[in-house]
């Protein structure tokens, strides 16, 4: 792939900045309807019950400590398969 | 019969080398997406009994990345194998 130039990459960045926003976005709603569809099911109640809240703070956290996981092996496999 | 000066590899313009940059950042960015979604559906309980991730499901992740990359090199050959029989009964 061609190297850009100093332009080329300021320009770039630009690019990469409103696809990180983006894609923090959909992260965002991804885990919403992901930990509410584990961890809400009791419609006897309009408000969520203790038990629920307990579990969507675990469930975010744990998605989000996943997702780090997930990062760091991804980074070691794009690295052995670029040489 | 080409007199002129200049090199003989064409320029890429600014635009797609842009471009290029551009699709392979969502390439990986997609693939990055696909792998933490489809992990997490076979490695993560649902339960939720913890916040953190227990050593078995951490074991079961490195395990899944690795085998998604596999994956995607040997679907890759397979679709290169399909792609030559088809050319070859294309051209009889």
């Amino acid at each position: 792939m061609d190297q850009l130039n100093i332009k080329e990459q300021q320009e770039f960045q630009t690019i990469v900045e409103q696809k990180q926003m983006k894609d923090f976005m959909n992260l965002y709603s991804n885990l919403v309807s992901r930990c509410f569809d584990d961890c809400v099911n009791d419609f006897t109640s309009a408000n969520l019950t203790t038990k629920e809240n307990s579990c969507l703070a675990k469930c975010s956290e744990k998605f989000l400590k996943h997702s780090e996981r997930i990062g760091q092996r991804f980074q070691e496999q794009k690295y052995v398969s670029t040489f | 019969m080409f007199g002129l000066g200049g090199g003989s590899t064409p320029q890429v313009s600014s635009q797609q080398k842009l471009q290029a940059a551009e699709a392979e950042l969502d390439m990986v960015t997609g693939m990055f997406n696909q792998l933490v979604n489809q992990c997490h559906r076979k490695c993560i309980n649902k339960a939720y009994n913890e916040s953190d991730v227990t050593k078995q499901e951490a074991i079961c992740l490195d395990r899944c990345v690795s085998k998604y990359f596999e994956t995607n090199l040997q679907v890759g050959e397979n679709m290169q194998k399909l792609g030559q029989s088809g050319a070859f009964m294309g051209r009889q």
